[in-house]
């Protein structure tokens, strides 16, 4: 990964900028746009101030997928309910077959 | 990845993450279920249910992409929960520490099964001619400064595997990088190169909509 702390900001082409906006956009808020350092470059290449502000705004509109987008059906709620059930009924079963085996070995013992 | 062990026995992160306090507050009753949950009261792991089954169905659906597999995996987090929450100490918000459990279980079930664990190897580590192409001095629509919510839900869904996940993971849920690498078994850089890749792909399928298949998950997202 380039890191930008090796960026010439006055002599950067378009390629290099691509290569290091991954880390760009990791620094900082995300805001590759407002980035003092870029505000020159960005006004000469105008296809890659575009591609910026078409990836802040997917990163933008993305928060807002954060909503949930509704309920999961009745059912699912039920089999945990009948999953617990059985789960239940198998560590009491378990509970009452070791109790009876713990008695059988006091009656051994006696 | 090798990372399957660990993903039934790691715990939920001690250390709280500021983000998703922010976007996962402590709900009202919350913890009194929580405790009440811990003795095996049933109504207060319904109530736990009730609180955060949409939200983890909505992460499950994200994650997964389809209805029918969020919805086992959302009866599997929940019943994950049931069987571990003696194990939750509030170093975290519940939410927090739920959603990582959920997340975990995902991951878990998307490497069991062959097929998407190639595609997410695949596009962990794409090849160039996976990735998504440069297109600096094309002259193609850009995308004025917004995007329709459901037009991304449908993109983010026909993303491939690997590309979705870290893309919902850091640009939805708001998780760090080094927390995603953690949890996918791969550097930071890697998390960071590969959101950005998801992005770039998200990218083209806005800007060119017929690209992009209609899968299962939009119906259910656009409701």
């Amino acid at each position: 990964m380039n890191q930008p702390g090796d960026i010439n900001f006055d002599t950067l082409k378009p390629e290099e900028f691509e290569r290091y906006l991954p880390e760009l956009f990791a620094n900082g808020d995300g805001k590759v746009s407002k980035d003092p350092r870029l505000q020159k470059f960005l006004a000469r290449h105008p296809d890659c101030a575009a591609l910026v502000s078409d990836l802040e705004t997917i990163a933008e509109t993305a928060k807002s997928l954060f909503a949930p987008v509704g309920d999961p059906s009745d059912k699912v709620w039920s089999n945990i309910q009948s999953k617990l059930r059985e789960e239940s009924a198998l560590s009491s079963e378990s509970d009452l077959s070791s109790e009876q085996n713990g008695e059988e070995q006091l009656r051994e013992i006696d | 990845m090798s990372c399957e062990g660990q993903i039934m026995t790691q715990a939920p992160p001690a250390k709280p993450t500021p983000g998703l306090f922010k976007r996962n507050p402590p709900i009202a009753g919350e913890a009194e279920a929580i405790e009440a949950a811990k003795n095996g009261d049933a109504e207060a792991f319904s109530k736990l249910y009730t609180l955060h089954k949409r939200r983890v169905y909505t992460l499950c659906l994200r994650m997964l992409g389809n209805v029918s597999e969020a919805e086992d995996m959302t009866q599997e987090a929940f019943l994950h929960l049931f069987r571990k929450l003696g194990s939750f100490r509030g170093e975290s918000a519940f939410s927090t520490w739920l959603h990582r459990l959920t997340v975990n279980l995902v991951l878990m079930q998307l490497r069991k099964k062959g097929l998407n664990l190639v595609s997410l190897e695949e596009t962990i580590n794409p090849s160039e001619e996976d990735a998504p192409k440069r297109d600096f001095g094309s002259r193609d629509p850009v995308l004025t400064g917004s995007v329709d919510r459901v037009a991304l839900e449908r993109a983010v869904a026909s993303l491939p595997p690997g590309y979705r996940m870290v893309f919902v993971l850091h640009d939805v849920e708001g998780f760090e990088h080094n927390e995603i690498a953690s949890m996918l078994d791969c550097s930071t850089g890697n998390s960071k190169s590969q959101l950005h890749k998801a992005r770039l792909r998200l990218r083209e399928l806005l800007r060119h909509p017929s690209e992009s298949p209609l899968p299962e998950v939009t119906s259910e997202v656009t409701k």
